[in-house]
């Protein structure tokens, strides 16, 4: 069978075109989508149900006695953390919430660890953004910097940017200004019309140089700053003001570089300043799936878009401190439970090493790196492969995933229902009839 | 009044506790206070033994001293007015927050956020002090407005951000990008640090030390001899990437180029 | 079956001609009727002021841009926190405050049913996810048209039944309430930088003027047969001189409905202001509630603005980037492709601001100088004139002389030279209050019919009793006291059930979802017309089977039907 139009689970491009050939409960054949995204949908490694540790390796359990488990973990811990959320549905990241708020306990997502600087940085200065229809159909100048898309989000030029087409751009490729920013020259900087070779760290200098020169202040620009030729910045901004319309992307060689969200805000401000000139719009690059969904969905719930700490039974917000990974590289948390993300795989040691001290429960389709850390693992349905649910795209358009195959995995929405529930049926929260 | 907090072993030490409660004020008014330890409210006599010489006819007259392990106790300090809080050893973080009075002493080393938003009073570090000391809060347009954050040892990086008034004195070196946003006050690093007040837009910056990446977006204007000491400082006006008028004046310095 | 019975209730219930009765309310299974048996719940209202629930009829409680106001200012979510208690969830911010705390303060305010006034079609998805976890509050979606490609194409060609086919598809697909124009033009040409200052500019490319797209889908809207008329954030906001754009948008409506008006026209504070620049802006309230006063086709709501400490947050993109530059304060802003844009800052309104002083005047005297309380409801656009928390104190600026004569003291002392505010005596009545704040919006927005905005058998039981006995009080002289009584009901009830006791909420609740499903004839099925569907697949980004927001984001669906005549 041949379904249209089915939403990627890959990345946050969250292209929506894809052909899918299903036979019998399996995917015979991905269309339109890209190498990573096709791939996803062959993935194996599913646990076939709920396991536990023993001496001698895995033990099966129930559902009832995993989700029993979990609620006991969460209700006894005085510090718990929960954490991941990014490639699940908003519907199952609001229940996540939910729970950190009954039991008292931090929620926080992968964003920690990818662009939550660009939220701080946009929480001080704010966001000049666009869905991506009104790059890909106006802005003649594009700007990439620490990113490559060609390898981490491949079809972002052909679907926003470079190579498609666009109402007031006839032919993009040809009327369409590439600038390329990076540390190294990548696949992208080779498709460029400029690329701007940077020294590693040099970020921060050459954004408030750009800022600089776009205020006709080139005065005091020395002849290379961070590597960078002061001719060439020069020409950059030139480029940047005379745009009917730019669209600046950034990733983490911007995020997550030294500096961090000042960087971000330096390239918003720059933003902010060419819009005195002509129209720009800035956009991160987000990474997984439905990783900003987890912000807007924790943000009307909390007030914030991650990092969340309830143990005073309100919302208290400050990164670098209520963020996962410093809570584990402190050794704060006393129980951990991973939703949708690979912690082990992804944070430094020293966060990693209090997992394996603590008790950790792993909500996760597949066996990953954090199994081995597990307490329990409880298998659930890929959401956009197996579970339905909404995704929210890199530019805040929300989109709802499919459901394609029926595997028999509850999606982990389910899971947290239940886990939800049976915590409020613990601590007897009830509607009071008023008198 | 002397109170002093002696620390009890805990179960589990590295849960941080919330003691905002600390503030000689409420000693004076012997209320019942209780702390945080992660989500479970406890006594404050489960948490340290007390205890209490004389009594206080005003808040001023009341010093709290803080022994034991507090390391991973926030927040102490948090809007005090008035009175003296001394912490034998290490503190956590946000210690002093809000506060516009009084003095906080920090015999060993303290946490991130110290005297977040300070608006007056006196804060003296003798060991040294974690990321953002003396910054504001994430969103806020302005940080520290008031009041003395002397720190004798080092800072982490963003020390200072967003400093709107009053004096941050760093003895050590500071991090990355202190006086970051910096609108106001007055900010002085006897040590070195690297890329110091990017984007600042008022306020005066002093530099003993070196720095390092320099910003490009600093003009010269001058130099001048500072101090005693007689010690040569270059003058610099910024940050011009954002129409800034603040002043950093900085003794050695170089550029990334 | 569940009853309950309101008694000794001071019911004030405009519709159907009811002011300050004092009568038991009978209630069955969420709605009024004639009597319900000895069974019921009783409550006792003791004598206090009785009304329909409130409803807002311009919010911006839940979106794509409210969401971003509340992500990019953690200092705003700090400023109003409280803690998960009961079955009340934690609740952040001020000006722009959670979903849920939203619907608490609505809720103990009275409010059963609101507005939002600004959706973009593509991120309706976005809106309805929100609406869910906004309990206590029936919830309807003003969808945005101001600059949608198709329908700029239609107005072009003067083909009114093609706008109008434009707008059924598109609110059946994002389960949308009412057409919504903010700066119509303007927001298309803002992904060029660029906007147009009044009704007669030219939309760059696409050659129609803002009062053709208004004049257009004014009668589009008519021929859909839709509960509520144009929605209209006219164009110019917040400039000095735009009265005169206002006026010039009024004259063009025509009277096309007997029910109700054929223009709403929202947060007119921000439209009516004379002089030339930042200097000498002054009061146009005057000409402006002249012109409404000679046009009952026209509804306005007051916009009105109070002092203190908010986020402005609008789909006029280009406004938003004029106030960043007067403010220099954090800017975001969101442009939608093929559909319109957004802005959001956040602003401190000080006393200390002639200008700002002047706006706090004009909003009072539309409200005052407008004859009709139909036509002029009461809002502040929250939260872009004030957060609605403080809509208690308009009530008691509006019902007392001396209130205002108090707070005209305490402004910046030049207010007087540009506004007439200060020589106003009208005081408006518990009456006026309530058909401004509740019986107005139902008749605005088309949904007295469904059971809203009043008391009558048949309503739906959404009921706000405030603490206050309007025989004994003197809103003039004692106006703390009536301020305080509608910042918290003794009882609010919706569907049936009391939801807010004095302030706390105590149930869960589950929001209702209005929407309006227009039905067209087969051959304007936007969804098959070849132009429609190749212009979306090659502009929009996402795929035309992916756009419609599918029934499991509208899990209380009350969706209006009415058959267009094209």
């Amino acid at each position: 069978m041949l379904l249209k139009d089915v939403v990627c689970p890959y990345c946050a491009c969250l292209c929506d075109d894809l052909d899918v050939t299903v036979e019998g409960n399996r995917v015979t054949g991905v269309d339109n989508a890209c190498d990573l995204g096709a791939h996803k949908f062959q993935a194996g490694n599913r646990l076939p149900g709920p396991v536990r540790p023993t001496e001698k390796g895995w033990d099966r359990v129930s559902r009832e006695e995993a989700i029993g488990f979990t609620v006991d973990m969460l209700l006894s811990a005085d510090r718990p953390l929960i954490y991941g959320w990014s490639t699940t549905s908003v519907e199952a990241q609001s229940l996540g919430i939910h729970i950190a708020e009954e039991i008292g306990g931090v929620v926080d997502a992968t964003t920690s660890v990818c662009h939550g600087p660009s939220i701080l940085a946009i929480q001080e200065v704010g966001h000049p953004g666009c869905t991506l229809g009104q790059v890909k159909n106006r802005a003649d100048v594009v700007i990439y910097w620490g990113c490559n898309p060609i390898e981490a989000h491949p079809r972002h030029l052909s679907r926003y940017t470079m190579y498609s087409d666009g109402f007031f751009l006839e032919n993009a490729f040809k009327e369409r200004t590439l600038i390329v920013a990076d540390i190294r020259p990548t696949e992208s900087a080779n498709v460029a019309d400029e690329f701007v070779h940077l020294k590693r760290g040099g970020d921060y200098a050459v954004l408030s140089a750009l800022r600089a020169i776009v205020r006709g202040k080139t005065g005091s620009i020395p002849s290379h700053v961070a590597g960078v030729s002061r001719a060439q910045l020069l020409r950059i901004g030139e480029v940047c003001k005379n745009a009917k319309y730019g669209a600046f992307f950034f990733g983490m060689g911007l995020t997550q570089t030294v500096g961090k969200y000042k960087n971000i805000r330096n390239a918003i401000e720059l933003v902010d300043e060419l819009n005195r000139h002509t129209k720009w719009t800035l956009t991160p690059m987000r990474g997984h799936f439905n990783v900003y969904g987890f912000n807007e969905v924790c943000t009307w719930v909390t007030g914030y878009p991650y990092a969340v700490d309830f143990s005073r039974g309100m919302a208290f917000y400050n990164p670098g401190e209520t963020t996962a990974v410093d809570i584990l590289a402190r050794k704060e948390c006393d129980a951990c439970l991973v939703v949708a993300s690979d912690p082990a795989a992804h944070f430094p040691r020293a966060a990693v090493e209090h997992l394996a001290e603590i008790p950790v429960v792993q909500i996760d389709p597949v066996v990953n790196a954090t199994t081995a850390f597990c307490d329990l693992q409880i298998p659930v349905a890929v959401t956009g492969i197996d579970a339905e649910g909404t995704a929210y795209r890199m530019d805040g358009v929300p989109i709802r995933a499919k459901k394609i195959l029926d595997l028999g995995y509850p999606a982990d929405s389910e899971i947290l229902r239940e886990v939800y529930q049976q915590i409020r049926d613990r601590k007897k929260v009830r509607e009071v009839k008023p008198v | 009044m002397r109170v002093i907090l002696t620390a009890k072993p805990r179960k589990k030490p590295l849960i941080p506790v919330e003691a905002e409660t600390i503030i000689p004020r409420h000693f004076r008014q012997g209320r019942d206070l209780t702390v945080w330890e992660g989500n479970r409210e406890r006594s404050l006599r489960d948490i340290f033994d007390v205890m209490v010489e004389r009594t206080a006819a005003a808040a001023e007259e009341v010093e709290v001293i803080l022994r034991g392990d507090v390391s991973r106790f926030k927040r102490v300090g948090e809007y005090m007015d008035a009175g003296k809080i001394t912490i034998e050893g290490d503190i956590g973080m946000h210690c002093g927050n809000f506060m516009t009075g009084g003095t906080i002493e920090i015999h060993g080393n303290a946490d991130g956020w110290l005297g977040r938003e300070m608006r007056g009073g006196r804060i003296l570090c003798h060991g040294n002090a974690g990321h953002y000391a003396g910054s504001g809060y994430r969103g806020e347009k302005f940080g520290m407005k008031g009041g003395t954050l002397e720190i004798l040892g080092n800072a982490g990086d963003f020390a200072a951000e967003y400093l709107a008034g009053g004096e941050v004195i760093i003895h050590g070196n500071a991090g990355d990008l202190p006086g970051v946003e910096m609108v106001n006050g007055t900010l002085t690093i006897h040590g070195n640090c690297s890329r110091p007040c990017g984007n600042m837009t008022g306020g005066t910056c002093t530099v003993l030390g070196t720095v390092r990446g320099m910003l490009p977006t600093f003009r010269k204007n001058s130099t001048l001899l500072h101090g005693s000491d007689k010690i040569p400082l270059t003058v610099f006006e910024g940050d011009i990437a954002n129409r800034g008028k603040g002043i950093l004046q900085v003794r050695e310095y170089s550029y990334d180029d | 079956m569940t009853e309950l019975l309101l008694r000794n209730a001071c019911v004030i219930d405009p519709l159907n001609r009811v002011n300050g009765d004092v009568m038991d309310i009978a209630i069955r299974d969420g709605w009024i009727v004639e009597s319900v048996g000895n069974g019921a719940e009783v409550i006792d209202a003791r004598g206090f002021l009785t009304l329909p629930g409130g409803i807002d009829s311009h919010t911006h409680i839940c979106g794509t841009k409210v969401n971003f106001g509340r992500y990019m200012m953690p200092e705003d979510m700090r400023a109003g926190r409280t803690i998960r208690k009961g079955v009340m969830h934690a609740t952040s911010g001020y000006s722009v405050p959670t979903t849920y705390g939203n619907s608490y303060r609505y809720s103990a305010m009275g409010y059963t049913s609101i507005l939002e006034g600004a959706m973009a079609p593509l991120e309706a998805r976005h809106t309805h996810e929100e609406f869910s976890a906004t309990p206590l509050q029936d919830t309807m979606a003003n969808t945005l048209f101001d600059g949608n490609w198709p329908v700029m194409e239609a107005v072009k060609e003067k083909d009114v039944k093609r706008a109008a086919a434009i707008v059924a598809w598109t609110l059946a697909a994002v389960k949308g309430f009412a057409v919504k124009l903010t700066n119509p033009g303007g927001t298309e040409a803002w992904g060029w930088g660029k906007n147009v200052t009044c009704i007669r500019d030219p939309v760059p490319h696409f050659e129609v003027t803002p009062a053709e797209i208004i004049e257009t889908l004014i009668r589009a809207n008519e021929l859909l047969r839709l509960p509520h008329s144009v929605h209209l954030h006219c164009n110019n906001l917040g400039a000095p001189g735009n009265y005169q754009c206002t006026i010039g948008t009024f004259d063009l409506v025509p009277d096309l409905n007997k029910e109700r008006q054929s223009l709403y026209a929202t947060h007119v504070q921000f439209h009516a202001y004379g002089g030339t620049s930042w200097k000498d802006i002054n009061s146009k309230a005057e000409p402006v509630a002249y012109s409404v006063n000679r046009k009952p086709q026209i509804v306005i709501d007051m916009g009105q603005m109070m002092f203190g400490k908010t986020t402005t947050m609008t789909a006029d993109g280009p406004m938003e980037w004029n106030l960043y530059r007067l403010h220099h304060n954090k800017w975001s802003n969101h442009d939608v492709e093929l559909e319109t844009t957004s802005g959001i800052i956040p602003v401190y309104y000080s006393k200390k601001s002639l200008v700002n002083c002047v706006m706090w005047a004009i909003g009072l005297e539309l409200a005052l100088l407008v004859k009709d309380p139909w036509q002029c409801l009461l809002a502040t656009d929250n939260p872009n004139g004030a957060p609605f928390v403080r809509y208690p104190e308009i009530i008691g600026l509006l019902m007392s002389k001396r209130y205002r004569d108090e707070e005209f003291r305490t402004i910046h002392p030049d207010t007087g030279k540009r506004v007439i505010l200060d020589t106003l005596d009208r005081e408006l009545g518990w009456h006026d209050i309530a058909v401004m704040t509740r019986a107005g919006q139902a008749k605005a927005l088309g949904i007295a019919k469904i059971g809203k905005g009043h008391l009558g058998v048949g309503a739906e039981a959404d009921i706000a009793v405030y603490p206050i006995r309007i025989r004994d009080t003197d809103p003039s002289r004692d106006y703390a006291a009536v301020v305080s009584a509608f910042q918290r009901t003794a009882w609010t009830i919706k569907r049936g059930r009391v939801v807010c006791r004095d302030g706390d909420v105590v149930v869960e609740g589950t929001n209702r979802t209005i929407w309006a499903n227009s039905r067209v004839p087969e051959a304007f099925d936007m969804g098959r017309d070849p132009e429609f569907v190749k212009k979306f697949d090659r502009y929009y980004t996402v795929r035309m089977a992916n756009y419609p927001v599918q029934d499991a984001y509208i899990p209380r669906s009350g969706c209006i039907e009415s058959e267009a005549v094209l």
